[in-house]
């Protein structure tokens, strides 16, 4: 007797292979490989760079170098994309095809769980913001600065010498600036526009005379030069700097030497009118004041071991105070944003409290669905267990001789 | 005759070739592994001092009650000499010569030894070198490269010695020093940490040493002045009068006042360093060597002069009577300056724990649960041979006996660990060592009882033997007290307890499986289960359920991870190294399980897959540690080259699963071809 064969749409086809069990395999071993290589490679070159070429949204191609940046392997695709599809896969066949009954109920709960946490790790690749603030015993501070982004700040003088709300060239724009690139920026509210050259992304200031040799190679302004350093494993320590061209109707009117190095604006003269102009850890500004009451470390005694951190402070939102304890491992949340106790020290005994702060929209989720998806696969895997030893796991006995 | 319940009998072809390659694997193998642990055998030359008398028993037993500050927490004297013999010597204890008998040295008698006989323990062979250029470079000449050497020895080259490791210590801070100059500038600072100890108490023995001719007529008691306490105890009075002589001298200190006040000095500076076993006199937390407590004193920083003087009389009375040892008046100066320590220590509420973890090591739970491992993994060998009628089924008894007690033992010792720390069983990388020994066990022996083979009590008693041999060699070779308290970040016992464990028995189920998986392939390589479809497909099942218990216990380990990561740093999710490790693991299981269903993988590809399973959890649990990159600073490690060793060893485990395969193929392909046709007349 002959069999229909019910044929497919190309549809229901292209379904199949999205929702197939093989595309899983090979994102898992992708990840995998991505995973490792990933991580072997941020001994050489940090742990920000290898996120960045590895796991960034950025990143659709890598090439897993070694410390003598020679390849290691064969181009693989980035994290972030891998993952697109895997959590594609996961949607059309960990969910919709996979069949429905008690069970697959685990499973089927468990990857709409890890779904959900593969979600908020996308959100808060794309929306979560962070930043570190400083305060001292006894000050306040309203806002962050970035860890790694370098603002360029260019502010008025008023007349009693205080900066006036500056114009902000964004990190967006320096960024992705190499060495030999020109930027040209417009700045309308102002007499005069810039262009910044030379940009280098890891750089130090170094005065002429010190170094005569290696100035000859650079511009040297008011007696000093910007040279490219060896870019550190710690993106934190990753100084940008740039030379800055003040242009008044296209004429060039004054040339400036930017660091991030100098912790002060360099100051000139436009049309009678006294301007600043700084290169800054991107400026976060916070909806709220926090005031430093009082901060202690402990470390053990006898040690330089840190046993404890504390700082007590007063959050003031349009003139409304709450006080926070703020100490290891419990932060401060509120509106959506959350401080936390990461540095802590009294130099000249004077001490001050770093807190990181961050701004999440998924800070909580991947909480929820650890929690749900825990449950799930307990759940199936116990499920599984007891099958498995009500049934043939056990030797088989022996007949009676 | 029936089969063996274990392994069936074999009725495999070409058991020549399966044999010979097996054992040529396993002969790999075990050089492997005898190449790895060698590094941690150490030479054991005794040395003849005939003059060394053994401490008195009880002596030992008071010394090591008195409460010393290491570390950061008050600690027993015997656990921090325990760490201090390991730094310097590798091992806990020693052998001497005296006078035909050869005496065993161990940690606490050696600290005595450095405290109250300096002339005795410089002669101890105390130093371990494990590469003699250290010292030969210097001019220095010893037998072997790796070998043991004693204060005594260094001595023609000590300064030479000591000026080279702090010039290289000055120039590691502008480069990076290699190798063989970290390993100098290292032994230098072993040097110094060891004479810190021998010098601790310089002044209560040897005295002010004043020449009579330069003391003043009509003193009425001559002897004090010879005591360093006495000008301690009016050194205020002293300076005084030093600085009045000074000036009436035109400036120069009278001769005989220098001297002395060099001896003050140098006296100071001798008990600086060392043992911190002076509890503080003030409010603060932290005990002293009692140099530093002077010179805080001389500084003005402090006002305690009192009880600093009493300390010193003590000491002074104290230390002389050790030339003795078998003297009750030692014993009751001992004594008595024990209980005054633990007294004032107990004043402040510290040392509660400390007759609890003298009772932790005196009780030596994982050496117990190490040797009853062995034994059941030798029991459970027997049985294999054994396998018919009653002696067959006491045997098997009795290796489940053998093998509970070793996991009380361990289990014991973990938990009496934990009561002691304060914290949840896992902290830091040495605890994580029995407690994933522990989980494997424990998993194996639930699947014994769930399956009734024989095969995985055997293998959990063999994991056990590992596992608690691993954690040996880390204690020693790593040298630090693994007790000691944590990082700030790491100080919340709900997360200790919900993460690491976790996340640990993660691991535990990975190397469960590569090492279930490592015995399928040497069988089927061997043959003896080719004709056992049921063994096989038991033991498949078991290595595929232990994937799932892994990827469970790794996925809710890893994100619980990422929460406290969360709370604690501000991200989620980092990629840091620790992190990558424990995802890697995840992923790896993930993969197994969707290559499964979908077809790609069945029994030998499940195996093969478990056994590269291994070293992706060898690489998450120690090599990421290595990489010393990432957050998660406080758990790194230098060294640790043995991992390479382990690596390789899981590499061969499959090229044996390649090869049982390739010739199970071959052999299958042989029985299922087609006869060829009969020629026709022939038959």
């Amino acid at each position: 007797m002959s069999q229909l064969k019910k044929e497919r749409t190309i549809g229901q086809k292209i379904f199949r292979v999205l929702a197939g069990f093989e595309i899983a395999v090979v994102c898992f071993a992708l990840l995998l490989l991505l995973t490792f290589f990933g991580t072997i490679e941020q001994s050489w070159i940090g742990l920000y760079q290898a996120i960045e070429k590895y796991f960034d949204i950025d990143s659709f191609l890598v090439v897993p170098r070694n410390a003598s940046d020679k390849i290691i392997f064969f181009p693989l695709p980035g994290a972030y994309w891998v993952i697109v599809v895997l959590s594609i896969n996961m949607f059309l066949g960990g969910i919709v095809r996979m069949r429905k009954g008690w069970r697959t109920a685990g499973v089927l709960v468990s990857h709409f769980a890890i779904l959900f946490m593969l979600i908020a790790g996308a959100v808060s690749s794309v929306l979560k913001k962070e930043g570190m603030m400083m305060i001292y015993q006894g000050e306040k501070s309203d806002f962050a600065q970035s860890y790694h982004d370098s603002d360029i700040e260019i502010f008025a003088y008023d007349e009693n010498g205080d900066r006036t709300q500056p114009v902000v060239i964004s990190s967006d724009h320096l960024n992705p600036l190499q060495e030999n690139d020109i930027l040209s920026v417009d700045l309308p509210d102002l007499p005069f526009d810039l262009q910044l050259t030379g940009y280098l992304s890891a750089s130090t200031m170094a005065l002429a005379k010190n170094q005569p040799d290696l100035a000859k190679e650079n511009r040297v302004i008011d007696g000093f030069f910007i040279h490219e350093v060896e870019r550190s494993t710690t993106q934190e320590e990753n100084l940008p700097g740039c030379y800055v061209t003040i242009q008044k109707e296209g004429a060039p009117v004054q040339e400036l030497l930017l660091c991030n190095l100098n912790p002060h604006p360099i100051s000139f003269v436009v049309d009678g009118t006294r301007y600043g102009i700084q290169m800054t850890r991107k400026i976060w500004p916070m909806p709220f004041e926090v005031e430093l009451h009082k901060t202690v470390g402990e470390y053990y005694p006898g040690t330089r071991k840190a046993s404890w951190f504390q700082s007590d402070v007063t959050k003031v939102t349009d003139g409304s105070r709450e006080d926070y304890a703020i100490v290891m491992n419990e932060p401060m949340r509120h509106g959506g944003f959350t401080l936390y106790q990461a540095r802590w020290d009294a130099p000249q005994g004077r001490p001050f409290s770093g807190f990181a702060i961050v701004n999440n929209p998924s800070d909580k989720w991947p909480e929820y669905a650890l929690y749900v998806s825990a449950i799930a696969l307990g759940f199936h895997f116990v499920f599984m267990l007891v099958r498995y030893s009500s049934g043939g796991g056990r030797k088989p006995k022996t007949p009676a001789s | 005759m029936s089969s063996s319940p274990i392994l069936p009998t074999p009725a495999t072809k070409n058991l020549a070739l399966r044999w010979s390659l097996v054992i040529v694997f396993l002969l790999i193998e075990f050089a492997l592994i005898g190449y790895a642990i060698s590094g941690s055998i150490q030479p054991t030359a005794v040395r003849k001092i005939p003059a060394y008398e053994p401490w008195p028993e009880d002596v030992i037993e008071i010394a090591s009650k008195i409460p010393v500050q290491d570390g950061g927490r008050v600690k027993p004297l015997s656990t921090f000499a325990r760490f201090q013999m390991l730094q310097l010597h590798g091992t806990l204890k020693m052998k001497v010569e005296t006078r035909g008998d050869t005496l065993t040295i161990k940690s606490t008698e050696w600290l005595l030894d450095c405290l109250f006989r300096p002339e005795l323990a410089n002669q101890l062979p105390i130093f371990r070198l494990d590469n003699a250029d250290v010292v030969t470079n210097f001019g220095l000449e010893v037998d072997k490269r790796r070998t043991r050497i004693s204060f005594d020895d260094i001595t023609p080259i000590y300064d030479k010695l000591m000026q080279r490791g702090q010039q290289l210590t000055q120039e590691s801070e502008n480069r990076k020093l290699n190798p063989k100059e970290k390993q100098v500038t290292s032994f230098a600072q072993q040097v110094l940490s060891y004479q810190a100890l021998t010098s601790a108490l310089d002044f209560a023995r040897d005295g002010m040493q004043i020449p009579t001719e330069q003391l003043p007529p009509g003193i009425e008691n001559p002897e004090s002045l010879q005591k360093f306490s006495h000008w301690m105890a009016i050194l205020p009075e002293v300076s005084a009068a030093i600085r009045r002589a000074a000036e009436q001298n035109g400036g120069e200190i009278p001769a005989g006042m220098r001297d002395t006040l060099g001896t003050i000095e140098m006296f100071i500076a001798k008990t600086r360093f060392g043992l911190n076993w002076i509890p503080p006199y003030d409010e603060s937390d932290e005990w002293r060597p009692l140099g530093r407590t002077l010179t805080d004193l001389i500084e003005g920083k402090a006002d305690t002069w009192a009880p600093a003087v009493a300390d010193l009389q003590t000491l002074e009375k104290l230390a002389p009577l050790a030339a003795q040892p078998e003297s009750k008046a030692f014993l009751t100066e001992l004594t008595k300056w024990q209980e005054d320590l633990i007294q004032r220590s107990a004043n402040r509420g510290w040392g509660k724990k400390l007759p609890s973890e003298i009772s932790y090591y005196e009780r030596n739970y994982f050496k117990h649960a190490l040797a009853w491992f062995i034994f059941s993994f030798v029991v459970c060998v027997i049985g294999w041979l054994v396998t018919q009628g009653g002696l067959g089924k006491g045997i098997q008894i009795f290796a489940g006996v053998t093998f509970i007690a070793a996991v009380l033992y361990l289990v014991a010792g973990i938990l009496h660990r934990s009561l002691v720390m304060g914290r949840p069983p896992v902290g830091n990388l040495y605890d994580t060592i029995p407690f994933i020994t522990a989980g494997a066990v424990v998993v194996l022996g639930i699947g014994e009882l769930l399956t009734r083979r024989r095969l995985l009590l055997s293998l959990a008693s063999f994991l056990g033997m590992a596992g608690l041999f691993l954690a040996f060699r880390f204690e020693y070779g790593d040298a630090k007290d693994h007790m000691d308290p944590l990082v700030a970040v790491l100080n919340s016992n709900y997360w200790l307890a919900t993460h690491v464990v976790t996340v640990t028995l993660g691991y535990s189920g990975g190397l469960v499986a590569c090492f279930l998986s490592q015995v399928y392939v040497h069988l089927r390589l061997a043959g003896v289960i080719e004709g056992n479809k049921s063994f096989q497909r038991f033991m498949t099942r078991a290595a595929y359920g232990i994937v799932c218990f892994t990827l469970f216990f790794s996925l809710v380990g890893t994100v619980l991870g990422g929460i406290w990561a969360n709370d604690s740093w501000g991200r989620f999710w980092g990629w840091d190294p620790k992190e990558n490790g424990a995802l890697l693991i995840v992923l790896w299981s993930l993969l197994i399980l969707h290559a499964r269903l979908a077809g790609w993988m069945k029994d030998w590809g499940v195996h093969l897959a478990c056994i590269f399973g291994g070293m992706i959890v060898a690489f998450s649990w120690w090599h990421v540690n290595m990489l010393e990159v990432g957050l998660h600073s406080y758990g790194f490690i230098k060294g640790g080259e043995v991992i390479w060793f382990f690596y390789l060893a899981e590499l061969i485990s499959l090229i044996v699963g390649v090869v049982a395969y390739i010739i199970h193929r071959v052999e299958k392909s042989v029985v299922s071809a087609p006869k060829a046709p009969l020629e026709s007349g022939k038959v």
